[in-house]
């Protein structure tokens, strides 16, 4: 396989010869940062069970949970993977074709929505016939 | 750190080496799990805009609150959160396999593969574990014809609607055939005296699940299932196929293959993959467990 | 200045000799099976493309037959379709298993794997200056990906119930649901399966094409020295890495939604008066996903054309191109809003028109990339001192083509006219003549340019003229007219059209488009001919670089062996395109700078 390149393609070895230290450290990191999330998902659970949830509080709990999981994702792939050692060109061609996500999910779940709101406004103003096969569930059970 | 002083001045764009300072391996591996990523982004976008589409969803709470050997106690998110420290940890070991390989530490490597290896077969286990579980669980919900019916959480069926109350309950009994209540009955009986439900009238069946505190629920959508099972199937079926790839490495590795080599730069690639399954999970986790 | 270089034996044979570590016991299987040299795998991608297009062309020549001639009979096709054509007329059920097919075949089996498939692998190394893919292994297994997911698409043909029908965008729930057609059986679990090794094929691939341009650069090739053909192939590659993967998602949705009673894509499905149990999924759902694919898809059809006759354009223009910097920007934002524009394929599925809203912005966004090419090109053309080669030919029809196609793709991409234009022959004409025809030129362009490098040998001229002044004429023959039946709301898919009153006045027409449907496709059996006897019998090519162009692949031996170069792999000491400078026609690539010489 050597005689196939010109030149090596590695210019220089990084060193990677540290401690583990850092790799503890991220490990306490990522396990506040779960348990942090699985507080706030209780204290999800403990509104929803409650009277008349506060549904603004719960969209903004789940927001906290979706921060803490971009900032889980940030430790993993920076620190496990390394590539926040490896040079500024690969992250970029790593970070920036991951913006694709933001419209990907935008406009997903936008239009998600918007069924949802075509559904509500004209479900049962077709009539048809209702055939539900509850025997055959049972029986797939069986 | 030292390596910014080689990248002063360096041409890296200018042909003849990696702009990237890395082999064309651990590059392909890279923009290999940036697609794996939209695969996996695809699957939870989907799931993602289903569930902006309907009006309710199962809430994860009911959904995942038992514990192995923990009987019928509620223990929301507890198994998830085993579930999840379990990965991390074999994340940890991974990268501490990838931290000897660089030391060119043979025996360091094998240590550090063996327990992520371990990792990742608890954590199938444990997968298993839920999937048996749901796939087997029994909870009585309303049908649309009316009656109630004990149903598992499969991609065909989804017993996790909104909570029935007591009235409609009570309501959706008079109309259950026989065989239905009986089965409802028998899941009612745990632990306690047992019955002869089938041989037990209709109107003793209904007086005997009254008298137990009873909970049903509407079915939700049934395309919940389906996500759930298929999402952590494809997860599941990534962590498979990290294990394989780990137990072809650590046997690589117990051979010399790398020692001779003069790079563990395959337990690196091995790593990567592992890692962004880790990764994957994290927002499995987010999606389905916790939002 | 002479286009001929002097020959030396060794130029021709130098690559045995210097390299016999790369042939270690050449066997028939090695050499032309599993062969992980990357020309013969680009070889290989462009003839089963080739089978491939002929196979989705002659389907269309049978679908217009029935447009055509609506009320009459050809018993001979009774003889060949057997119980699918009873008493010579296709019925209906085959009729959409043909334009199923048709589409399928040329969307992903010719137009992207014959097309990014041949010349992403012929063209990367050699013009970059490498001695192979990054991983040549890989690259082999991605052609026999390939080779799969084309047998099991084959055998579809010929299972009982016939080949998917629900069209080659096959939107559930007609896809989803066996008993909704004959098509929508066993033919369309083979579609999903064939169309998943397609992708594994296409992620082997792409992902060998990006890491040999980034990281097998020859020294001092940079990324900015890099020719357009290059460029073009790596963003294809790009959109294809990213893209591919979503329709790999939505195929395995579907295929549980078929065969395991998963609700994806199903919700308040009505079948004879009665409701499926499916509940909670949606169809619209797998439209998003495959458009999100698709949209790519069409660039990764038509960037490598692109990128190919920028080549060509500049090569026999004997200028620079036009704007290299700008060419390049215009790629690169052409590849990132490909990907933001999917959800105008689905103005009328109920898309929120407030979203819709922006995906029109978006998508007329993608004219001015566009626009920026086609100026560059013209401008590149213009005042040069023009060799009409069949290439050029091609790559003139692909400008001619790209900016009749596109025009009209500005009046499809706004959400408003596109409830009168959607699913009419309109947007027949629009794709089939922007991405389906431009792209095919592309391709010819890139074949007769590149076959005295694929093979020694030169392809016949006059037959390519023929080829080239029937195709070119007949392409717009067929597609032009079909924008006045689209406009006048003739609706596409449909099997006879002499059954409305509205589109009766249209027969003439449609028995005139099927006639020169016919021709075209003699015409490219003629081309196919001119292609497998010109490898035994062609002219042989004498000089190493005959079209006098300044990119790498022409610095190798007449048939280069395994490994390209015999020697040490050239350096690379300027851009793709000093064409013309300094009173000199060509400078090769690998000509140091000279000490006067001017900046352009």
């Amino acid at each position: 396989m050597a005689a196939h390149y010109s030149s090596p393609e590695i210019t220089f070895h990084p060193e990677h010869t540290g401690t583990t230290k850092r790799i503890w450290r991220t490990f306490w990191v990522l396990s506040v940062l779960t348990i942090l999330e699985l507080a706030i998902g209780l204290l999800i659970y403990n509104i929803h069970k409650g009277e008349n949830p506060n549904h603004t509080l719960v969209l903004g709990f789940k927001g906290m949970v979706c921060i803490l999981t971009l900032a889980k994702a940030y430790y993993i792939v920076s620190v496990f993977m390394h590539l926040g050692d490896e040079v500024r060109n690969l992250i970029m061609t790593i970070v920036v074709p991951l913006c694709l996500f933001i419209w990907f999910i935008a406009a997903f779940l936008w239009d998600g929505n918007s069924w949802k709101t075509l559904r509500n406004r004209y479900n049962g103003t077709t009539p048809i016939e209702k055939v539900v096969p509850a025997a055959k569930e049972k029986g797939a059970k069986d | 750190m030292s390596t910014a002083a080689v990248q002063q001045g360096t041409k890296w764009w200018s042909g003849g080496r990696s702009p990237f300072n890395a082999s064309y391996g651990k590059v392909m591996m890279w923009y290999f799990l940036m697609s794996d990523a939209f695969t996996f982004g695809a699957f939870l976008i989907s799931y993602g805009t289903i569930r902006f589409s309907v009006n309710n969803w199962a809430d994860p709470n009911h959904v995942f609150n038992s514990f192995p050997f923990a009987g019928h106690m509620n223990l929301p998110l507890a198994f998830v959160s085993l579930m999840t420290f379990i990965l991390i940890a074999s994340s940890v070991t991974m990268v501490l396999a990838v931290h000897e390989g660089h030391n060119m530490n043979r025996k360091g490597v094998e240590k550090y593969m063996i327990l992520t290896i371990i990792g990742g077969l608890a954590f199938l286990s444990c997968q298993a574990w839920e999937w048996t579980h749901l796939l087997t669980g029994e909870h009585i919900a309303l049908l649309s014809d009316g009656t109630l019916s004990v149903l598992p959480t499969t991609v065909k069926a989804n017993p996790w609607g909104t909570a029935l109350p007591h009235e409609a309950i009570a309501a959706a009994l008079q109309t259950t055939p026989h065989d239905q209540l009986a089965s409802i009955a028998a899941t009612l009986q745990h632990g306690g005296e047992v019955h002869n439900v089938a041989a037990m009238s209709n109107a003793d069946l209904i007086k005997f699940i009254e008298s137990s505190d009873i909970h049903a629920s509407n079915t939700g959508p049934i395309a919940f299932g389906g996500y759930f099972f298929g999402i952590t199937g494809f997860h599941g079926f990534h962590v498979f196929s990290g294990v394989v790839i780990n137990i072809v490495m650590l046997t690589k590795t117990r051979l010399g293959h790398f020692d001779e080599r003069g790079h563990y730069e395959m337990i690196e690639k091995a790593g990567l993959y592992w890692h962004f399954v880790d990764l994957v999970w994290v927002f499995v986790f987010l999606c389905f467990y916790l939002i | 200045m002479s286009n001929t270089v002097a020959l030396h034996e060794a130029d021709v044979h130098g690559v045995h000799e210097v390299h016999h570590e790369h042939h270690h016991h050449e066997t028939f299987i090695s050499k032309y099976v599993f062969s992980q040299d990357h020309k013969m795998i680009a070889r290989q991608f462009l003839i089963t493309g080739m089978i491939w297009a002929i196979i989705g062309g002659f389907f269309s020549v049978l679908f217009r037959l029935q447009l055509g001639y609506p009320n009459s009979t050809f018993p001979w096709l009774e003889d060949i379709l057997g119980h699918w054509a009873k008493g010579g007329k296709i019925n209906p059920e085959f009729y959409y298993a043909l334009v199923t097919m048709h589409g399928t075949i040329l969307v992903f089996f010719v137009l992207t794997a014959g097309l990014s498939g041949t010349f992403a692998n012929f063209l990367i190394p050699l013009q970059i200056g490498a001695r192979d893919m990054a991983s040549p292994m890989l690259n082999m297994l991605s052609y026999w990906f390939f080779f799969l997911a084309s047998v099991i698409m084959f055998s579809s043909l010929f299972v009982q119930t016939g080949p998917a029908s629900g069209g080659w965008t096959i939107y559930p729930p007609l896809s989803a649901l066996g008993d909704a057609s004959t098509g929508s059986k066993i033919g369309m679990d083979l579609w999903l399966v064939s169309m998943a090794m397609f992708i594994v094929s296409s992620l082997l691939g792409g992902l060998n094409y990006i890491s040999t341009i980034l990281n097998m650069r020859t020294k001092g090739m940079s990324m900015t020295r890099m020719p357009l053909t290059i460029w073009a192939l790596f963003f294809t590659a790009v959109l294809g890495v990213l893209s591919f993967p979503v329709l790999l998602s939505g195929a395995i949705l579907l295929l549980f939604d078929r065969n395991l009673g998963t609700s994806f894509f199903l919700s308040d499905i009505v079948v004879n008066g009665k409701i499926l149990p499916n509940e909670g999924g949606s169809a619209i759902l797998f439209q998003h996903l495959f458009w999100f694919l698709g949209h790519p898809e069409v660039y990764i059809i038509l960037l490598p054309a692109m990128g190919m006759s920028s080549e060509i354009l500049s090569v026999n223009s004997r200028k620079p191109i036009f704007g290299y910097m700008a060419m390049v920007g215009s790629l690169f934002a052409i590849a990132i809003l490909a990907f933001l524009v999917w959800a105008h394929h689905m103005f009328v599925t109920g898309l929120n028109p407030f979203l819709g809203a922006f995906f029109v912005l978006l998508t007329l966004l993608i004219a001015v990339p566009s626009a920026i090419k086609v100026f560059n090109w013209l401008t590149t053309l213009w005042r040069a001192n023009i060799r009409f080669t069949p290439a050029m030919l091609f790559a003139i029809g692909f400008v001619s083509l790209f900016i009749s196609g596109g025009l009209t793709g500005i009046f499809l991409g706004n959400s408003a006219l596109d409830i009168h234009l959607h699913d009419t022959y309109f947007v027949v004409a629009h794709f089939h003549i922007v991405m389906g025809v431009a792209s095919f030129f592309g391709m010819f362009a890139g074949v007769y340019h590149w076959f005295p490098k694929m093979f020694g040998r030169f392809l016949n001229n006059t037959l390519a003229y023929i080829h080239f002044w029937v195709t070119i004429v007949g392409a717009y023959l067929i597609f032009w007219p079909m924008h006045y039946e689209g406009l006048a709301g003739m609706p596409r898919r449909y099997y006879d059209y002499s059954l409305w009153e509205s589109f009766k006045m249209f027969g003439g027409l449609n028995e005139f488009i099927s006639f020169v449907a016919m021709i075209v496709f003699a015409t490219q059996l003629l081309f196919v001919f001119n292609f497998f006897y010109s490898i035994f019998k062609g002219r042989k090519v004498t000089s190493l670089n005959p079209w006098g162009a300044n990119t790498l692949e022409w610095t190798t031996p007449l048939r280069p062996g395994h490994g390209n170069w015999p020697g040490e792999i050239p350096e690379v000491h300027r851009g793709a395109y000093d064409y013309g400078k300094d009173g000199r026609e060509f400078i090769p690539q690998t000509e140091p700078v000279g000490e006067n010489e001017s900046h352009h």
